[in-house]
């Protein structure tokens, strides 16, 4: 399927990285109607996030005309006139009186590949600013700075989902993908029939439920009938790795022929994983040590050096968004360097992408310190490739520039930006220690929003852009699996509404600038594509029409590098060696150190975010779908009755969570699948349920990770000081 | 430069060069390591898991820091000459500005006659490679084992040995082993597993003496209670025959050098607070020092000085692996905890918590965790001591609770129970108002109930991926749909990961099924 016609599209689904391939039909006077198709991520399956996905087309609030907050102090409509001219004006002025850094850039991983590449384009070439950055650093940094440095390049999945399906085990740490990505879980199928499946989170989530009914007895270790469940304290998944690696290599399970011909770093490895003993890892993580032996065991069963159908090693946000995140995928990756999976058909170690567009966010350019291409902005021959493509001299690009976190603290302060253009992103309630932001970006001069909805941030922003969404524009994704795929347009946008690609152009013409910047998707992606010749994520071979044509024959579809118009592309990488300077990959020893904000006395308890099944991100698109809100209409607090029965929080009660930074209110919800010893908040809403008042804004130092995934904090029932 | 040496390349040694190094960014120091055994530094701990033949010897290696300190292996230090600031070897002498003795401790042998002077063929103690690596060795022509000493390390070892097919007998000093961590109750719950092992225990036992045949040893002259269920329960002697015995009743501090170079020892090296001893420019960690709240003679407290010294010597308030902030980590606080806790009692005149760190017997076929408060040492005024006793299921769990936190626990055959446990005394977790819920595994949940769709409520979700409940599919049958196809067009149940697939069938043939009761009842 393909093109169809004027009102039925082959596209994908708005959300997550899984980008199920569905058919919207937009037939005049009918409603919107989305269909799944059959695509290898989803295979027909659509979870209700999709299925639901046009409500958000037709949301109420839609926003069809440019605001601009005025003398009232209330958002006014204006013409797109009037809107681009105040931003222009406002930005040409900071950056006279301030500098080029006085104005700064954050984007989103939901952006299609073309409007993230124009939108680095335009932060280099037009504004000359270096302080650009997006909300993707909250979701893929530290796998991304794992797998560059250990394997020498990134791409989440560096091979097809599918193949998980020939395994005979399965590793997912930190992923809950039977909430994130539903269909995912068909490609599990197999390897829960061969009991291989291995879930590692504190939470027993509907991901780790995938491990089946579980053994009973008094060393059940979390085995089930399907896989073994880990449940570590929170923050200690380095921990259980490091047991897991000392296993394997102490017990001489590695494999020894693949580690001397394809690793380096063996040596300093092996000594500094000695010192992780399975006992002593049970007394870090709370994993008995047995359940650590026999995890390694399975694991070494199914690898290929011993006869095994392959085995793959996962990773998601959960083991990621960590101080010691990078680190922490660092030890994953050599676990499954030590088991000889890596660059091998049937096996292997990728990074679960989260957002829609996740992947290519991180390729083309929004990120702090690359260009397009995955190229290092401090790399002469890449400054000196893509200026050619933008036709500016590569003196006139920026240095790196700084990662999320640092970039928001400082906004509005003497280092930091005074106005700030946010692209596809809710910074007010995704980013952490969000009563901070919030203060950070009432004190700018100027906040852009671009939306398709009032998000809370847009609420807050001086001039709010309204922009066109998934169904009602053309271009490109790349997916989890590094696949580069089709958006396709179904309907017309509503009147008012511009892309982005229009809008950047506007603005870079009112700012005077020499660049050129193309409108039209296809002849963005052209651009895309020169731009990133070359580079690690090389698109040179691809164009729409390609795209469309490898689509209409039923073809096999394009994974990145695709570097000439007559390269099939690449499923899978490193079958002949890694892309680093020897060949080799780095087994890179890593130590773990545990959370930042440990819990103490005033703060006993651990604080673990994450999602839910019908909820996106903030939250901006599905809090508007009415479906959605019907399944899950407000945040609450997962807590163990144990807990509960200590705090006199009953299930049902309105509890406080207070951590360093804030306080948080919500419903608390009895249940035993957490740990007595922590928490869960779903990260998805606004107000005094917005957990991410309370979470830790503490980066990991390596990838500019902010570690969302565990605070220390105390609970109280709400009320009840007013009854002492 | 400062002229840093090190005496001693172990575990703590070898870990101290790398915490300062790590933080000595500006090479400010120029260390010295002095390593009495030949070899680079190794994870003694797993010492017994060599000889359970669980892991491999040549793999015990640590890392060492020699790229920036110069490191001497084999290199046995015989004096301290602390007025010309100089440690001597046998053939060199090295000067110092700081030192650092990190000389471990040594095995204890018995006093008793065939034991003094060189030790005979056939029996070893187990502190060093070297040990292990002739264990092994023997393990090959022996049969029968006699281990001296039922403490962690004697029972470790048994174990092993039993696990290479000998036949072991446990010679013990106490009255249960393990008795400084395992209480009474728990003690026989520990032995019961033993013997279900074949290990033949005897408690309350001296080794009288070791007879040897041809330079080899032959047998063990025990006397104290024999093994349950032999002929007399009361004090025997025998002669027990052995082709191997192990000698693992403890470890001395080896203070010997700095005793004679006039610092002050009682069990060890006396250290303060600040590791120092009396001399400004030495200090002590590890196996080898007693500090004020005594030494635990576990890794975690060597480790955490040698983190703490580091840190001292080189005025570094920042963490180096983290270059935010000091902090310790959770592995250093396993050890730290309780050193801060005893410390702080002693100061607020509260009667400190007796016990060690964390204890976990590394043995198959015998689990044993203990911390904090254990052993059976007469409980505080204020401490709950609660009991589970599953003696038949060789389980045995108490844990002691005071001001609502666990201050001890003492986990037999339970080990996910106690992983959970430590969890909670080393992060001081608040515990539950009845602390009766400590002995349930409150982090498993119970498997669901395999409901029928007849028991199901109405609202019960059947499809997750669509909030699809049971009476929604109840409804769209009623509206038509009699396929899982037409089901999944109505609801969209089963069109997700489709895994209630399944269910959405039984469903569906419960739903007409009583479509054709009901119909059948209304015709007849």
């Amino acid at each position: 399927m393909s093109a169809l016609t004027a009102h039925r599209a082959a596209s994908h689904c708005p959300y997550c990285a899984l980008q199920c391939g569905m058919t919207i039909s937009a037939e005049p006077g009918q409603a919107i109607a989305v269909e799944p198709r059959a695509f290898p991520t989803n295979r027909g399956g659509m979870c209700q996030k999709g299925w639901t996905s046009p409500a958000v087309l037709t949301a109420p609030d839609r926003l069809t005309t440019p605001l601009l907050r005025g003398p009232s102090g209330e958002l006014e409509p204006v013409s797109w006139d009037i809107a681009l001219d105040h931003v222009a004006d406002t930005l040409r002025r900071l950056q006279v009186d301030h500098g080029r850094d006085a104005v700064a850039v954050f984007g989103g991983g939901g952006l299609t590949n073309e409007k993230a590449y124009a939108l680095g384009k335009f932060a280099r070439a037009v504004l000359r600013t270096s302080r650009i950055d997006y909300n993707g650093r909250f979701c893929m940094s530290s796998a991304a700075a794992a797998a560059n440095a250990s394997l020498g390049l990134d791409r989440g999945l560096p091979f097809p989902l599918a193949d998980l399906g020939r395994a005979d085990a399965v590793l997912l740490l930190g992923s809950n993908l039977a909430e994130t990505m539903p269909p995912a879980v068909q490609h599990l199928a197999e390897v829960r029939d061969r009991g291989g499946l291995v879930v590692v989170d504190p939470r027993r989530s509907a991901t780790a439920a995938l491990t089946g009914e579980l053994t009973p007895g008094v060393d059940g270790g979390g085995r089930g009938s399907q896989g073994v469940h880990l449940q570590p304290v929170p923050g200690t998944d380095l921990a259980v790795l490091l047991g897991l690696l000392h296993v394997v290599l102490m017990e001489g399970l590695a494999d020894a022929g693949y580690l001397a011909a394809r690793t380096t770093g063996l040596q300093d490895l092996r000594r500094s994983v000695v010192a992780w003993w399975p006992e002593r890892v049970a007394a870090i993580s709370g994993v008995p040590a047995n359940a650590l032996r026999r995890t390694a065991q399975l694991l070494a069963a199914a690898a290929p050096s011993h006869g095994g159908r392959g085995v793959y090693v996962l990773t998601g946000r959960g083991v990621e968004q960590s101080v010691q995140g990078t680190a922490t995928v660092t030890a994953a990756i050599n676990l499954a360097l030590v088991l000889g999976l890596v660059g091998r058909t049937g096996s292997g170690y990728g990074a679960i992408t989260g957002q829609g567009n996740g992947q290519g966010g991180r390729e083309h350019g929004q990120k702090s310190d690359q260009l397009p291409g995955y190229r290092s902005i401090t790399d002469s021959t890449a400054r000196a490739h893509v200026a050619a493509v933008w036709g500016i001299e590569p003196d006139d690009l920026p240095g790196p520039g700084v990662p999320a976190v640092q970039l928001l603290r400082e906004l509005g302060t003497p280092h930091g930006a005074r106005a700030l253009l946010v692209h596809g992103s809710n910074l007010l309630v995704s980013a952490p220690d969000a009563t901070a932001v919030a203060e950070r970006l009432r004190s700018l001069d100027l906040l852009v929003v671009c939306d398709v909805v009032p998000s809370e941030t847009a609420r807050i922003a001086d001039v709010v852009l309204p922009v066109t969404q998934w169904a009602e524009e053309e271009g490109t994704m790349t997916s989890l699996e590094g696949r580069v795929i089709r958006r396709r347009q179904a309907l017309a946008p509503p009147d008012g509404v511009r892309s982005e690609l229009w809008i950047l152009a506007q603005l870079a013409e009112r700012l005077g600038s020499p660049v050129h910047f193309d409108t039209e998707p296809a002849d963005v992606f052209a651009e895309l594509a020169r731009a990133s010749a070359g580079g690690r994520a090389d698109y040179s071979g691809l164009s729409h029409a390609r795209l469309d044509a490898d689509e209409n024959a039923a073809g096999p579809g394009f994974f990145w590098p695709v570097p000439a118009t007559d390269h099939p592309g690449t499923p899978r990488m490193f079958l002949d060696g890694f892309p680093t300077a020897d060949g080799r990959a780095r087994l890179i020893a890593v130590e773990h150190l545990g959370p930042d904000d440990q819990v103490r006395s005033d703060a006993p308890i651990h604080l673990v975010t994450g999602r839910v099944l019908q909820h996106y991100q903030s939250g901006a698109q599905t809090r508007r779908v009415d479906e959605l809100n019907a399944a899950v209409a407000e945040p609450y607090v997962e807590l163990h009755p144990v807990l509960g029965f200590r705090l006199g929080v009953p299930d049902g009660a309105l509890v406080r969570i207070t951590s360093a930074r804030g306080w948080v209110e919500a419903g608390a919800r009895w249940t035993d699948r957490i740990r007595p010893d922590t928490v869960f908040m779903p990260f998805h809403f606004a107000g005094v349920g917005s957990v991410n008042r309370v979470t830790n804004d503490a980066t990991d130092p390596i990838s500019g990770m902010p570690e969302f995934k565990v605070c220390a904090v105390e609970l109280s029932a709400v009320g009840e000081e007013a009854v002492a | 430069m400062t002229r840093l040496v090190v005496i001693g390349n172990g575990m703590v040694g070898s870990r101290f060069v790398e915490e300062i190094v790590a933080r000595d960014v500006d090479g400010r120091f120029d260390i010295t390591v002095l390593g009495a055994e030949p070899y680079r530094p190794y994870n003694r701990v797993l010492l017994s898991e060599v000889v359970a033949g669980k892991v491999d010897m040549l793999g015990l290696e640590l890392p060492q820091a020699d790229e920036r300190a110069s490191v001497h292996l084999g290199t046995e230090v015989v004096a301290i000459d602390r007025a010309q600031r100089v440690v001597q070897t046998e053939s060199s002498s090295t000067p110092y500005d700081l030192l650092v003795l990190a000389t471990g401790a040594a095995a204890r042998i018995p006093e008793v006659p065939g034991l003094d002077g060189d030790l005979p063929a056939g029996v070893h103690p187990l502190r060093t490679l070297d040990d292990a690596r002739e264990i092994v060795a023997a393990t090959a022509n022996a049969s029968r084992a006699v281990v001296v000493g039922g403490g962690v390390l004697g029972v470790e070892v048994t174990c092993g040995l039993v696990g290479r097919g000998l036949e072991v007998t446990l010679v013990h000093g106490g009255a249960g082993v393990m008795d400084r961590q395992l209480a009474p109750g728990a003690g026989l719950v520990a032995e019961a597993s033993l013997a279900r092992l074949g290990v033949r225990c005897w408690t309350r036992a001296r080794t009288l003496g070791i007879s040897t045949r041809n330079g080899r040893v032959a047998s063990v002259a025990v006397q104290g209670c024999p093994p349950a269920g032999t002929a007399s329960d009361t004090a025997a002697a025998a002669d027990l025959e052995a082709d191997l015995v192990v000698l693992a009743i403890g470890t001395a501090p080896a203070c010997s050098v700095a005793a004679a170079a006039g610092l002050a020892t009682g069990r060890g090296i006396r250290v303060g607070a600040d590791l120092g001893t009396a001399d400004p420019a030495i200090y002590a960690i590890g196996d080898c020092a007693e500090p004020p709240e005594g030494a635990s003679g576990l890794i975690a407290q060597g480790w955490a000085q040698a983190r703490q010294l580091a840190t001292q010597l080189t005025g570094s308030e920042s963490d180096p692996a983290r270059q935010v902030r000091t902090r310790p980590s959770v592995a250093v606080r396993l050890g730290s905890v309780i050193a801060a806790r005893e410390m702080r009692g002693a100061a607020s005149a509260v009667p400190a918590v007796s016990g060690t760190d964390v204890v976990k017997l590394k043995a198959h076929g015998l689990d044993v965790v203990a911390m904090g408060v254990c052993g059976g040492s007469p409980p505080a005024p204020d401490h709950r001591v609660l009991r589970l006793d599953d003696a038949a299921s060789g389980r045995h769990v108490e844990v002691v609770v005071a001001q609502g936190q666990l201050v001890g626990a003492t986990c037999v055959g339970s080990p996910d129970l106690a992983a959970d446990l430590v969890a909670t005394y080393t992060r001081r977790t608040p515990v539950p108002g009845d602390p009766s819920m400590l002995f349930l595994r409150p982090v498993v949940p119970s498997p669901a109930v395999a409901a029928g769709p007849e028991q199901m409520p109405a609202r019960a979700t059947v499809c997750t991926c669509n909030s699809v409940s049971k009476g929604d599919i109840a409804d769209s049958f009623h509206a038509g749909a009699r396929s899982v196809a037409e089901v999944a067009r109505a609801t969209r149940a089963t069109t997700g990961c489709g895994s209630c697939t399944a269910r959405v069938c039984g469903l569906l043939d419960w739903l007409g099924a009583n479509e054709k009761e009901n119909a059948d009842v209304t015709v007849g």
